[in-house]
Protein backbone atom coordinates (compact mmCIF):
# COMPACT_ATOMS: atom_id res chain seq x y z
CA UNK A 1 0.00 0.00 0.00
CA UNK A 2 1.11 3.63 -0.72
CA UNK A 3 1.77 5.88 1.65
CA UNK A 4 0.63 9.43 1.08
CA UNK A 5 3.72 11.59 0.08
CA UNK A 6 4.10 14.69 2.22
CA UNK A 7 3.60 17.89 0.18
CA UNK A 8 5.27 20.02 1.82
CA UNK A 9 8.53 17.88 1.73
CA UNK A 10 7.78 16.75 -1.85
CA UNK A 11 9.35 19.60 -3.65
CA UNK A 12 13.02 20.10 -5.01
CA UNK A 13 14.32 22.72 -3.25
CA UNK A 14 12.79 22.56 -0.01
CA UNK A 15 13.82 18.72 -0.17
CA UNK A 16 17.09 19.76 -0.84
CA UNK A 17 16.90 22.01 1.72
CA UNK A 18 15.77 19.58 4.38
CA UNK A 19 18.40 17.25 3.55
CA UNK A 20 21.18 19.60 4.18
CA UNK A 21 19.68 20.36 7.78
CA UNK A 22 19.00 16.77 8.59
CA UNK A 23 22.83 15.72 8.02
CA UNK A 24 24.49 19.19 9.72
CA UNK A 25 23.26 20.80 13.47
CA UNK A 26 22.89 23.93 11.83
CA UNK A 27 23.45 25.69 8.57
CA UNK A 28 23.36 29.43 7.62
CA UNK A 29 21.57 31.26 4.90
CA UNK A 30 25.29 31.81 2.24
CA UNK A 31 25.84 27.74 3.20
CA UNK A 32 22.77 26.74 2.28
CA UNK A 33 22.39 29.09 -0.76
CA UNK A 34 25.66 27.75 -1.80
CA UNK A 35 24.88 23.65 -1.41
CA UNK A 36 21.43 24.46 -3.22
CA UNK A 37 22.17 26.67 -6.08
CA UNK A 38 19.14 27.99 -5.54
CA UNK A 39 18.67 31.98 -5.53
CA UNK A 40 17.82 33.87 -2.09
CA UNK A 41 14.59 34.72 -2.87
CA UNK A 42 13.72 31.35 -3.69
CA UNK A 43 15.40 29.98 -0.53
CA UNK A 44 14.06 32.75 1.72
CA UNK A 45 10.39 31.66 0.30
CA UNK A 46 10.61 28.39 0.84
CA UNK A 47 12.86 28.43 4.60
CA UNK A 48 9.79 30.35 5.33
CA UNK A 49 6.90 27.94 4.32
CA UNK A 50 9.52 25.08 6.72
CA UNK A 51 9.29 27.22 9.19
CA UNK A 52 5.39 27.71 9.53
CA UNK A 53 5.48 24.13 9.67
CA UNK A 54 7.45 24.16 12.33
CA UNK A 55 10.05 21.56 10.88
CA UNK A 56 13.09 23.99 10.81
CA UNK A 57 13.91 27.15 13.36
CA UNK A 58 15.26 29.82 12.64
CA UNK A 59 17.52 32.53 14.06
CA UNK A 60 18.46 35.82 13.04
CA UNK A 61 21.94 37.03 14.29
CA UNK A 62 25.07 38.64 13.41
CA UNK A 63 28.34 38.35 11.90
CA UNK A 64 30.70 41.27 11.74
CA UNK A 65 28.51 44.09 10.20
CA UNK A 66 26.15 41.39 8.35
CA UNK A 67 22.97 39.68 9.03
CA UNK A 68 22.70 36.21 9.37
CA UNK A 69 20.29 33.78 9.18
CA UNK A 70 20.86 29.90 10.65
CA UNK A 71 18.49 27.42 10.54
CA UNK A 72 18.32 24.16 12.57
CA UNK A 73 15.95 21.21 11.98
CA UNK A 74 13.58 20.73 14.53
CA UNK A 75 12.31 17.24 16.02
CA UNK A 76 9.06 17.59 13.99
CA UNK A 77 11.18 17.95 10.86
CA UNK A 78 13.21 15.18 11.43
CA UNK A 79 9.89 12.50 12.02
CA UNK A 80 8.62 14.35 8.99
CA UNK A 81 11.34 13.88 6.88
CA UNK A 82 11.92 10.09 7.90
CA UNK A 83 8.12 9.80 7.18
CA UNK A 84 9.01 11.00 3.62
CA UNK A 85 11.83 9.13 2.84
CA UNK A 86 9.74 5.58 4.19
CA UNK A 87 6.80 7.09 1.91
CA UNK A 88 9.48 7.13 -1.05
CA UNK A 89 10.66 3.39 -0.59
CA UNK A 90 7.16 2.04 -0.27
CA UNK A 91 6.42 3.67 -3.72
CA UNK A 92 10.01 1.83 -5.19
CA UNK A 93 9.42 -1.91 -3.46
CA UNK A 94 5.80 -1.84 -4.91
CA UNK A 95 7.36 -0.33 -8.68
CA UNK A 96 10.09 -2.72 -8.11
CA UNK A 97 7.77 -6.13 -7.50
CA UNK B 1 10.05 15.14 -9.55
CA UNK B 2 9.72 11.03 -9.65
CA UNK B 3 10.51 9.08 -6.10
CA UNK B 4 13.82 7.88 -7.55
CA UNK B 5 14.61 11.40 -8.54
CA UNK B 6 13.76 12.43 -4.63
CA UNK B 7 15.86 9.67 -3.24
CA UNK B 8 18.97 10.51 -5.14
CA UNK B 9 18.16 13.90 -4.28
CA UNK B 10 18.32 13.59 -0.73
CA UNK B 11 21.41 11.20 -0.95
CA UNK B 12 23.49 14.11 -3.29
CA UNK B 13 22.48 16.75 -0.85
CA UNK B 14 23.58 14.38 2.45
CA UNK B 15 26.67 13.99 0.05
CA UNK B 16 27.65 17.30 -0.28
CA UNK B 17 27.07 18.19 2.91
CA UNK B 18 29.11 14.99 4.98
CA UNK B 19 32.16 16.09 2.53
CA UNK B 20 32.20 19.11 4.42
CA UNK B 21 33.70 16.64 7.29
CA UNK B 22 36.37 16.08 5.38
CA UNK B 23 37.54 20.05 4.90
CA UNK B 24 38.79 19.80 8.59
CA UNK B 25 40.67 22.80 7.52
CA UNK B 26 44.69 23.21 9.38
CA UNK B 27 43.75 27.48 9.19
CA UNK B 28 43.41 27.41 13.37
CA UNK B 29 46.67 25.29 14.02
CA UNK B 30 48.74 27.46 11.76
CA UNK B 31 47.83 30.71 13.43
CA UNK B 32 47.74 29.75 17.02
CA UNK B 33 50.92 27.53 15.85
CA UNK B 34 52.86 30.64 13.93
CA UNK B 35 51.20 33.18 16.76
CA UNK B 36 52.79 30.95 19.89
CA UNK B 37 56.06 30.79 17.42
CA UNK B 38 56.68 34.42 16.92
CA UNK B 39 55.84 35.19 20.09
CA UNK B 40 58.33 33.05 21.83
CA UNK B 41 61.26 34.20 19.74
CA UNK B 42 60.00 37.76 20.56
CA UNK B 43 59.89 36.76 24.47
CA UNK B 44 63.52 35.22 24.31
CA UNK B 45 64.58 38.14 22.43
CA UNK B 46 63.46 40.87 24.30
CA UNK B 47 64.40 39.33 27.61
CA UNK B 48 67.51 37.72 26.29
CA UNK B 49 69.13 41.32 25.31
CA UNK B 50 67.82 43.31 28.07
CA UNK B 51 66.92 40.90 31.62
CA UNK B 52 64.09 42.16 31.85
CA UNK B 53 61.27 39.80 32.99
CA UNK B 54 58.65 41.85 32.86
CA UNK B 55 58.78 41.35 28.89
CA UNK B 56 56.86 37.40 29.78
CA UNK B 57 53.78 39.61 29.95
CA UNK B 58 54.44 39.77 25.64
CA UNK B 59 52.49 35.53 25.96
CA UNK B 60 49.30 37.65 26.67
CA UNK B 61 49.81 38.36 22.94
CA UNK B 62 48.80 34.83 21.62
CA UNK B 63 45.15 34.83 23.42
CA UNK B 64 44.65 38.32 21.73
CA UNK B 65 46.45 37.74 17.89
CA UNK B 66 45.09 34.40 18.22
CA UNK B 67 41.23 35.10 18.99
CA UNK B 68 41.66 37.93 16.15
CA UNK B 69 42.88 35.73 13.71
CA UNK B 70 40.33 32.98 14.27
CA UNK B 71 37.67 35.68 13.91
CA UNK B 72 38.62 37.12 10.92
CA UNK B 73 39.09 33.95 9.28
CA UNK B 74 36.20 32.75 10.53
CA UNK B 75 34.12 35.78 9.48
CA UNK B 76 36.04 35.42 5.70
CA UNK B 77 34.93 31.76 4.89
CA UNK B 78 31.29 32.28 6.31
CA UNK B 79 31.36 35.33 3.82
CA UNK B 80 32.27 32.82 1.27
CA UNK B 81 30.88 30.16 1.73
CA UNK B 82 28.75 30.31 4.32
CA UNK B 83 28.71 28.12 7.94
CA UNK B 84 27.18 25.07 8.86
CA UNK B 85 28.14 22.84 12.07
CA UNK B 86 27.53 19.58 12.55
CA UNK B 87 28.23 17.54 15.09
CA UNK B 88 32.48 16.87 14.60
CA UNK B 89 32.56 20.82 14.68
CA UNK B 90 30.15 20.88 18.16
CA UNK B 91 33.03 18.34 19.48
CA UNK B 92 36.28 20.15 18.50
CA UNK B 93 34.83 23.50 19.63
CA UNK B 94 34.04 22.66 23.14
CA UNK B 95 37.64 20.81 23.10
CA UNK B 96 39.49 24.07 22.22
CA UNK B 97 37.03 25.67 24.26
CA UNK B 98 37.80 23.61 27.52
CA UNK B 99 41.54 23.81 26.36
CA UNK B 100 41.80 27.52 25.78
CA UNK B 101 39.90 28.73 29.29
CA UNK B 102 42.46 26.08 31.26
CA UNK B 103 45.35 27.50 29.24
CA UNK B 104 44.41 31.24 30.20
CA UNK B 105 43.83 30.64 33.66
CA UNK B 106 47.40 28.53 34.28
CA UNK B 107 48.71 31.61 32.68
CA UNK B 108 47.37 34.29 34.80
CA UNK B 109 48.03 31.80 37.36
CA UNK B 110 51.98 31.47 36.57
CA UNK B 111 51.75 35.30 37.31
CA UNK B 112 50.62 35.15 40.59
CA UNK B 113 52.74 32.08 42.05
CA UNK B 114 55.51 31.08 40.23
CA UNK B 115 55.41 27.70 38.99
CA UNK B 116 56.76 26.16 35.62
CA UNK B 117 53.91 26.77 33.21
CA UNK B 118 55.88 26.44 29.78
CA UNK B 119 55.29 22.38 30.55
CA UNK B 120 51.89 22.47 31.56
CA UNK B 121 50.79 24.63 28.28
CA UNK B 122 52.64 21.94 26.64
CA UNK B 123 50.66 19.27 27.74
CA UNK B 124 47.25 20.98 27.85
CA UNK B 125 48.30 21.97 23.75
CA UNK B 126 48.89 18.27 23.55
CA UNK B 127 45.76 16.78 24.58
CA UNK B 128 43.74 19.07 22.71
CA UNK B 129 45.66 18.48 19.16
CA UNK B 130 46.27 14.82 19.89
CA UNK B 131 41.71 14.93 20.82
CA UNK B 132 41.49 17.05 17.65
CA UNK B 133 43.28 14.48 15.33
CA UNK B 134 41.46 11.26 16.98
CA UNK B 135 38.15 13.27 16.46
CA UNK B 136 39.05 14.20 12.89
CA UNK B 137 41.01 10.57 12.39
CA UNK B 138 43.95 12.08 10.97
CA UNK B 139 47.24 10.42 12.00
CA UNK B 140 49.72 13.65 11.27
CA UNK B 141 47.36 15.33 13.81
CA UNK B 142 47.58 12.37 16.55
CA UNK B 143 51.12 12.13 16.29
CA UNK B 144 51.95 15.88 16.46
CA UNK B 145 49.76 16.01 19.84
CA UNK B 146 51.50 13.34 21.34
CA UNK B 147 54.78 14.88 20.63
CA UNK B 148 53.66 17.53 22.00
CA UNK B 149 52.36 15.69 25.01
CA UNK B 150 55.66 13.61 25.47
CA UNK B 151 57.94 16.86 24.98
CA UNK B 152 56.25 18.82 27.68
CA UNK B 153 59.53 17.77 30.00
CA UNK B 154 61.68 19.43 27.81
CA UNK B 155 61.45 22.69 29.38
CA UNK B 156 62.57 21.02 32.95
CA UNK B 157 65.41 19.67 31.17
CA UNK B 158 66.52 22.71 29.54
CA UNK B 159 67.87 25.57 31.67
CA UNK B 160 67.73 29.41 31.74
CA UNK B 161 65.74 31.23 28.39
CA UNK B 162 66.70 28.38 26.52
CA UNK B 163 63.64 26.33 27.58
CA UNK B 164 61.57 29.82 26.06
CA UNK B 165 63.27 28.99 22.51
CA UNK B 166 62.57 25.34 22.62
CA UNK B 167 58.99 26.05 23.73
CA UNK B 168 58.23 27.70 20.13
CA UNK B 169 60.19 25.18 18.19
CA UNK B 170 57.72 22.41 19.95
CA UNK B 171 54.59 24.73 18.96
CA UNK B 172 56.37 24.42 15.06
CA UNK B 173 56.36 20.67 15.15
CA UNK B 174 53.12 20.41 17.04
CA UNK B 175 51.10 22.52 15.28
CA UNK B 176 52.51 24.63 12.14
CA UNK B 177 53.53 21.13 10.63
CA UNK B 178 49.61 19.54 11.05
CA UNK B 179 48.11 22.54 9.94
CA UNK B 180 50.16 22.62 6.71
CA UNK B 181 49.44 18.77 6.27
CA UNK B 182 45.95 19.54 6.62
CA UNK B 183 45.86 22.15 4.27
CA UNK B 184 48.21 19.93 1.85
CA UNK B 185 45.18 16.77 2.10
CA UNK B 186 42.40 19.23 1.91
CA UNK B 187 43.34 20.53 -1.37
CA UNK B 188 44.19 17.33 -2.98
CA UNK B 189 40.92 16.09 -2.25
CA UNK B 190 39.80 19.31 -3.91
CA UNK B 191 41.36 18.55 -6.89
Amino acid sequence: MFKELNPLLHSELRLRIMSILISVEEADFVYIREKTGATAGNISVQIEKLSEAGYIEVSKGFLGKRTRTVCKITEKGVNAFEEYVEALKSYLDIKGR
Amino acid sequence: MNEEASLELISQMIRNSRRKLEDANGIPFLIWGYTTFFVSLMVYFFINATGDYHYHFLWFLIPVIGSIGMAVSKQSKAKRAGHAMNFIDRVMRNIWMVIGIASFIAGVGAFLVRFPVLPLMLLLMGIGTTLTGLTIKFKPVIISGFIGMASCALPFIIDGNGQILVYGVIYLMMMVVPGHILNYSGRKRHV
